[in-house]
């Protein structure tokens, strides 16, 4: 009997609103880090329980402690300054990193919360981490002759705690890279920095890619060095199928199909449908099912109410057709 | 001889000082039910005021609104074209900035005004003539998904007329310099020569108003010798992503107007004024006998208000100073 379409998530999940006030609370001075941290805390832990309940495979511990994939990291390096909101689209803001000195990792940054989260289940839960061709990407450079000179340090940073994550028990580690689908001419730069943040990480690795032009990098960027690649397919409407029946795709796929920027929850029937035309060009052994990205920019029951029809949907793919988890 | 200032695109909504009004805090509110439609338009036309006030006060010529209630680069103009539906969110470029992609669905046609209003209020609030700003044909379509036309040409040519009498439009409302936005230029392969003719000529046949088409990011070579055949007055280059693009000066025609994107909006580094002026200084070397103005690469609103207002100031200061230099 084959085995294989696993669940899982991208990452993010949405935090609850009792959060959300603590984290403006703890802006504005009016409680103190620890408040905050053991709200997060329990929060971590209700999360996995919640996924659990779902029935997901391989878990996130949500990173309701972190705000931007980005600037939660370059605030705990050193050579880092963080800039004043920029506008991403419509009405969301991010503050963006600047690089201002050699960038460092000086301790570790997600390692206990990667802990606290496993310790509260059975499951594999993911360690997750942004790529180092993104971190660079994404900051402004005031620093670095060249964005390659960025990247590999950036890279050098990022594989430390790959290996800290590693060690400490992680079985899987995602080191997201979504910039690497819009500069082509840098995939190569890309390849090369992400290889060198997961040399000699052992763990089973992927990266997670959206929101780019594919026509451009693929088949390209199955040369990225890791296990996994993990893709965004609903929000495209499966279209990159169609680039892997002209060159199949060679990894394991973290294969999307739920929309994270829609509120409408999707039917059973069409993420079945989804599923099944995944199933058309890839193995079951080959798949991980999964939203297209994050889902923090999701209510909270948003999240929950996707992730239980997508995880009802794959059980029945694999009764269908005769698949074990 | 001087050397005129201006913006090219949106500049950043949130305000340089807490406590003034906040777009921002005003949308989310209007989310939440605490806030109505009038709040959000006050706030949107308060946010102009201080964008233009801001230039104004730098010494900036030609002004621009900053597209205060535009959510993204496209979307706001392919919404009031009949034959477009908008979809999810999709990246633009190597930005990391998002839009909602235009999916186009029917045939194309322009069914009435989209940014005359919205330029108008921004003309009452200025001392100065404000540019108009739209995104240019070409990278609208490049932006889009194709879902009715399936082939370039004739999509292109609709989008290029729409455009047109769009910008017939403005220049009714008062405009009289209509910036088209067209980062696709940058990337657009010789053989998409034809098709760009067909979607930008129509934008500048019979134009009263002054026009400028702006390439930001990359150089716009692999189709320049199409783009130097169009009727438009300016011509925005980003010379520092793309410093090739100093090689399209000396073929610039007779009598035109180089916009010399010195001003990098995609990094918080300030420049230097002075080295700035040198900039200026080699082009006019290069071309003593063209136009100049000096702007930004691209949008301010890759950086935070902070910088990007830092910026503006520094590049009035660079055109003083080039100005100064050049007699």
């Amino acid at each position: 009997m084959p085995r294989g379409l696993w669940t899982t998530t991208v990452g993010s999940f949405p935090k609850p609103p009792h959060l959300e006030r603590a984290r403006n609370q703890f802006a504005r001075g009016e409680i103190t880090a620890e408040a905050l941290e053991s709200l997060e805390r329990e929060a971590t832990a209700d999360l996995i329980k919640k996924q659990e309940e779902i029935g997901l495979d391989i878990l996130v511990d949500g990173e309701l402690y972190r705000g931007d994939m980005t600037t939660f990291f370059a605030e705990r390096m050193s050579g880092f300054e963080i800039s004043n909101p920029v506008r991403s689209y419509g009405n969301r803001y991010y503050r963006k990193p600047i690089a201002v000195g050699p960038i460092r990792r000086n301790g570790p940054w997600t390692v206990d919360w990667w802990k606290f989260a496993q310790s509260r289940t059975k499951k594999p839960v993911k360690g997750m981490l942004t790529g180092p061709y993104t971190m660079m990407d994404w900051s402004f450079n005031e620093h670095y002759p060249t964005r390659e000179a960025m990247a590999m340090d950036l890279a050098d940073a990022i594989r430390e705690e790959a290996i800290a994550l590693a060690e400490a028990g992680a079985q899987y580690i995602q080191v997201d890279e979504p910039a690497v689908s819009v500069r082509p001419e840098e995939l190569k730069l890309a390849i090369r920095a992400l290889g060198r943040a997961v040399e000699g990480v052992k763990a089973k690795t992927i990266t997670h890619i959206c929101y780019g032009d594919f026509d451009v990098i693929y088949p390209a960027m199955l040369d990225l060095p890791v296990d996994m690649i993990d893709l965004e397919m609903a929000n495209s409407r499966y279209d990159l199928l169609d680039r892997f029946r002209q060159h199949p795709f060679t990894k394991e796929i973290g294969y999307g199909v739920l929309d994270v920027h829609s509120h409408r929850i999707e039917t059973r029937d069409e993420v079945k449908r989804g599923i099944l035309r995944g199933l058309e060009l890839l193995k079951p052994e080959q798949m991980y099912v999964d939203p297209d990205c994050g889902l923090k920019t999701r209510t909270v029951e948003e999240a929950m109410e996707k992730l239980a029809v997508m995880v009802a949907a794959v059980r029945e793919v694999r009764e269908e057709r005769g698949i074990t988890a | 001889m001087t050397i005129q200032t201006t913006l090219s695109g949106s500049f950043p909504k949130l305000p340089l000082t807490p406590g003034q009004s906040n777009v921002r805090v005003t949308r989310n509110r209007l989310d939440q039910g605490k806030a109505t439609g009038r709040d959000l338009s006050e706030a949107i036309r308060e946010a102009t005021r201080r964008i233009i006030a801001l230039q104004e006060s730098a010494g900036i010529d030609i002004p621009v609104g900053g597209q205060v209630a535009w959510d993204d680069s496209q979307t706001f103009v392919a919404r009031g074209i009949r034959g477009f539906e908008i979809a999810g969110l999709i990246r633009y470029l190597d930005t990391n900035t998002y839009y909602r992609q235009p999916e186009i669905t029917g045939p194309i046609s322009w069914t009435g005004p989209i940014t005359a209003e919205d330029y108008r209020s921004a003309q009452e609030m200025a001392h100065r003539p404000v540019k108009a700003v739209l995104p240019g044909p070409y990278s609208l379509y490049r932006f889009s998904k194709d879902r009715h036309y399936r082939e370039a040409a004739p999509a292109l040519r609709a989008l290029g007329e729409a455009l047109a009498l769009e910008s017939g439009a403005l220049e009714e409302a008062g405009a009289g310099w209509i910036h088209f936005e067209e980062p696709w230029l940058g990337r657009a392969a010789a053989a998409d020569a034809p098709s760009i003719r067909a979607a930008l000529e129509p934008l500048f046949h019979g134009r009263r108003a002054r026009t400028t088409l702006h390439v930001p990011f990359r150089s716009p070579a692999a189709v320049f010798d199409t783009i130097r055949g169009l009727g438009w007055t300016a011509l925005g280059l980003d010379l520092v992503e793309s410093p090739e693009a100093w090689d399209l000066l000396p073929e610039v025609p007779k009598g035109r107007t180089v916009a010399l994107g010195l001003i990098d909006a995609r990094n918080t580094r300030l420049e230097d004024p002075a080295r700035v002026a040198q900039a200026v200084d080699r082009a006019r070397s290069i071309r003593p006998d063209l136009d100049w103005q000096l702007c930004p690469t691209a949008s301010l609103e890759y950086l935070p208000v902070d910088r990007a207002a830092m910026k503006v100031a520094r590049l009035a200061e660079a055109a003083r100073l080039a100005s100064r230099n050049g007699g």
